[in-house]
């Protein structure tokens, strides 16, 4: 029941018109755009976990933080979770959940396609870890990186998963088309679903700026600004 | 001895192990004049560093116990506990923290920021101790200061900044620019005894200028004096100084000193920083419990006029006797005084006193407030308070972690037999995480602790010290028992076999507790069981949790509920609910799903990249779960969480996975359930074991 609860939570399946199809097709990219501290890392954490209770595997890739503070991502927005729905026994879900999840950490500069095939090869062969979905937190947008991400997409593609991104936009700069922000307007056709979350008073609104079948800028989604945790309500 | 606290340091050289602190160490003696000559650690001379006085860590070349030791710079005078480097020593680092007011973090130029230097700075901050960092192996091929300031913020949130710029590195380092100064500084004579200024060099000077700017930036969040001077371009070296401490003393900001002290670079500079930055024993507030008022902390005041309050915070033995380490926070140690020990009640006459120097000693007559000596002939265990008879406070008592390791010892021969008993004596006053005790089945004495090495060493110190024989069981892991389910239980002990019967009925249930080892509650209501047979039956209970009815390992996490009962007026009697509880235990403990639990330790694997595929490998065989790796540029760190039982050699394993290139740390995450396969087998090796024994 709280499975399947968790999962009927997915922001995707909500905001698309069929509501079988929550994820991304593999090879596919998804980007999460908002201004520092908004709560991009909290809303992918949460896609995560709700891939992770399907028993999928999800590479959490950080170029910012160190291995320590994504887990500490992972066990906050769990447990906020698990207060909300009152789970009994959090701490064997969590367990079960644990196997699902797997950290990399790089710089920046030190980050390419190239890489992470390397790695991910390393796991997959191995047999310890083969992700069906990857998440790459502090991507340097602000750079011209068409080519690399044309690489990380044949990557994906290949590996047979999809990649979710955190774009971090900056508040001085006016948005271009679509309410895209300027380091995204020339590299939105990678991307199949793009959401933005935006403060607007008190609540933290989720808005779809790409996302098939959906209208440009609507919201019907929220993330709760205490708990990070997305609400259909406020 | 100066009768100015100000001028008095307490410091700790806390890093990871091989960040080269004990090469410091010995630096910062030589050049203090205390020793007259310098020795490696693995001497090739054959005699070995200073600060390590044990044999033991001699050869190894590691520092096993922290020695005290103390050393004049420019009218200061510094207190330096030299601390050990390896996880399995933790406490013994805890410890040193506890009686420290500032600490020098040392990083390696190469290595950076470690796991273990994240563990240390993790209990820093936990004392909350002031500190700087020195980035030391500048000399080394590969070495990268500005790569470990980025680290010290990145992984550590330190607020660093570099208080200095290298002239030169790996093997062209010549010296240091002193940015508050704004000097170059050189090290002449054959170990760099003198410091020679220079002005800086022109290729260094925008780099420097730069530096400095970005220098007083930083400390100026902390002034406004230094910021109005820094407006006008009139910062003087005092002001930035004065900033500086301020913010060191708070923890806001991390000053960041390098060089090389193998090679003799930068020791003088980093004694400078030691009595311009870190604080003097007045600056830092000690609290202790008052035990007249339910442990409410009193601050206590660095004045020698006060009471006593000092603290015994490392055993060793000497050939005079037992020498106790003490740090005192408050009053005066005084040769001749009678002073009594808080923890124990006991009164002691103050023999001898004297200032360490490794292990070289200096008589001394008394230790006033903010200091740290060593007494003679005292009995007492690390950890202990002393006070002045009148007054009633304890320190804090440390945290102390359950051991998760085991081993059975005996003796070749008898003489070795009396010696081990010397040992262990010894060795669980010094360390409270090293524990002894005789299994009553098998009469083998048992040893635990926190790791494999850990144990070693004490085994070894058994043989080197002590002259005992001895002879080691495996390894043990300490496994746990614990209930998964709520299950109710109605026993009746009766027994009738002629003379006065034995009769008590009792009834509730058990459930799993988390977070707690036993819980007992009464819900008893209208005298169906007695008052006075409660804790009877408690106590009942509670003797069953000591070897668990499935594999006879200690059993936690139960609470007991009692809610029912019955008594009879002359045959119940407190015997007969014991039994009664006993046997209510053993009935309903199967029926609440009883399970294994384990010890699951953080494994943290620094390996450079290369091995990173087959370190991980080496990680998954172990029924290790990996949370994650990450990437530092030529090292990989992969953290992982593994059983105890798993991790026995696994140093060796690593070590020729990687020609001996990755090193790791282990520490106690937490206990788990153990898998059904391996539940199996413990049950195999249990009844093979019991067979045996019978």
């Amino acid at each position: 029941m709280l499975i399947n609860d968790l999962i009927l939570r997915n922001p995707l399946r909500l905001m698309q018109a069929d509501s079988t199809k929550d994820t991304l097709r593999p090879g596919a990219f998804g980007a999460v755009l908002a201004r520092a501290g908004v709560g991009k890392t909290a809303l992918l954490v949460q896609l995560a976990l709700n891939s992770m209770l399907e028993k999928k595997n999800v590479l959490h890739i950080s170029l910012q933080d160190p291995v320590n503070k994504v887990s500490l991502w992972y066990t906050e927005v769990f447990h906020h979770i698990a207060q909300q729905y009152a789970v009994s026994q959090a701490n064997e879900l969590w367990d079960t959940l644990l196997p699902h999840r797997f950290i990399m950490t790089f710089r920046v500069e030190g980050f390419a396609a190239a890489k992470l095939e390397e790695r991910v090869n390393d796991l997959s062969e191995q047999g310890i870890f083969t992700p069906n979905m990857i998440i790459i937190d502090g991507y340097p947008f602000e750079q011209d990186m068409g080519a690399a991400l044309s690489e990380l997409k044949e990557l994906a593609g290949r590996r047979g998963c999809h990649v979710w991104f955190t774009v971090r936009t900056h508040r001085h700069e006016a948005p271009e088309q679509f309410g895209l922000p300027r380091q995204m307007s020339d590299i939105a056709e990678l991307f199949d679903i793009i959401l933005q979350l935006q403060p607007e008073g008190k609540d933290i609104h989720i808005k779809a700026l790409k996302v098939p079948g959906t209208e440009a800028g609507s919201s019907k989604l929220f993330l709760d600004p205490a708990t990070m945790l997305i609400t259909n309500s406020h | 001895m100066i009768a100015d606290q100000s001028k008095v340091r307490n410091i700790g050289i806390s890093a990871h192990i091989d960040s080269g602190k004990t090469t410091l160490t010995e630096r910062v003696l030589y050049y203090t004049h205390r020793i007259h000559s310098i020795h490696d650690v693995k001497g090739k001379d054959g005699v070995g560093a200073t600060m390590d006085s044990m044999e033991l860590e001699k050869e190894r070349g590691i520092t096993i116990a922290s020695a005290a030791t103390f050393c004049q710079w420019k009218g200061h005078e510094i207190n330096i506990i030299d601390t050990p480097g390896h996880v399995d020593f933790t406490i013994e680092v805890e410890r040193s923290l506890r009686v420290l007011d500032g600490a020098i973090l040392v990083l390696c130029s190469v290595g950076g920021v470690q796991s273990q230097s994240i563990t240390v700075d993790q209990q820093m901050k936990r004392y909350k101790v002031p500190c700087i960092a020195f980035i030391n192996k500048c000399d080394r091929s590969g070495a990268n200061p500005d790569r470990v300031i980025r680290q010290l913020r990145e992984k550590l949130g330190h607020n660093a900044v570099a208080l200095q710029l290298p002239i030169g590195l790996e093997a062209d380092l010549e010296g240091v620019v002193d940015l508050v100064a704004m000097k170059a500084l050189y090290f002449d004579g054959e170990n760099g005894e003198t410091v020679r200024e220079e002005e800086i060099p022109e290729s260094l000077m925008a780099s420097a200028v730069e530096r400095r700017e970005a220098l007083i930036d930083a400390a100026s969040m902390f002034s406004d004096e230094l910021m109005e001077a820094a407006l006008e371009e009139s910062v003087t070296e005092e002001l930035l100084y004065a900033a500086l401490r301020k913010a060191t003393l708070t923890r806001e900001i991390t000053p960041v000193l390098m060089g090389s002290a193998y090679k003799n670079k930068g020791i003088q500079p980093l004694l400078d920083a030691v009595t311009h930055l870190l604080p003097c024993p007045a600056d830092v507030q000690n609290e202790a419990l008052d035990m007249d008022n339910a442990e409410q902390p009193v601050a206590l005041v660095t004045d020698s006029k006060k009471p006593l309050v000092a603290l015994a915070f490392k055993l060793e033995d000497g050939q005079y006797g037992q020498l106790t380490y003490v740090r005192v926070y408050q009053g005066k140690l005084a040769k001749g005084e009678t002073i009594l020990n808080a923890n124990r009640g006991k009164k002691i006459k103050v023999g001898r006193l004297v200032r360490m120097h490794a292990d070289q000693m200096e008589e001394i007559d008394a230790i006033p407030a903010g200091y740290i000596g060593a007494l003679f002939g005292v009995d007492c265990a690390s950890g202990d308070t002393f006070v002045n008879p009148g007054i009633n406070v304890s320190l804090t008592s440390m945290f102390v972690p359950e051991p998760v390791i085991s081993l059975a010892l005996s003796a070749k021969d008898n003489h070795s037999q009396t010696n081990i008993s010397k040992a262990l004596n010894r060795f669980t006053k010094e360390d409270p995480t090293f524990r002894t005790h005789v299994n009553q089945e098998t009469g083998e004495t048992i040893i635990e602790g926190m790791g494999e090495l850990h144990l070693e060493i004490y085994i070894e110190r058994m043989r080197r010290e002590y002259k005992a024989e001895v002879e080691t069981g495996q390894p043990r892991v300490a496994y746990r028992e614990t209930i998964t389910r709520r299950a109710e239980f109605n026993y009746t002990h009766k027994k009738q076999t002629g003379g006065a019967g034995q009769f008590g009925r009792i009834a509730g249930y058990i459930e799993p507790v988390e977070d707690e080892e036993f819980v007992f509650e009464n819900r008893i209501v209208g005298g169906s069981i007695p008052t006075q047979f409660i804790p009877a039956c408690e106590k009942g209970f509670r003797d069953c949790l000591q070897k668990g009815p499935k594999l006879d390992f200690p059993v936690t996490g139960v609470k007991v509920v009692i809610d029912d009962g019955a008594s009879h007026s002359v045959d119940s009697s407190e015997m007969a609910f014991m039994a009664a509880a006993r046997g209510a235990f053993r009935e309903t403990y199967p029926k609440a799903r009883p399970v294994v639990l384990e010890p699951i330790m953080k494994v943290v694997v620094e390996t450079p990249s290369e091995f990173q595929g087959a370190v991980m490998g080496s990680l998954n065989q172990r029924r290790g779960m990996i949370l994650g790796s990450q990437d530092e540029g030529p090292m990989c760190a992969i953290e992982a969480q593994i059983p105890l039982a798993e991790m026995f050699g696994y140093s060796t394993v690593l070590r020729s996975l990687t020609q001996g290139k990755a090193q790791f740390t282990m520490e106690f995450s937490s206990y788990k359930p153990v898998p059904q396969s391996i539940t199996d087998e413990l049950v195999k090796k249990a009844s093979e074991a019991k067979q045996k024994v019978a």
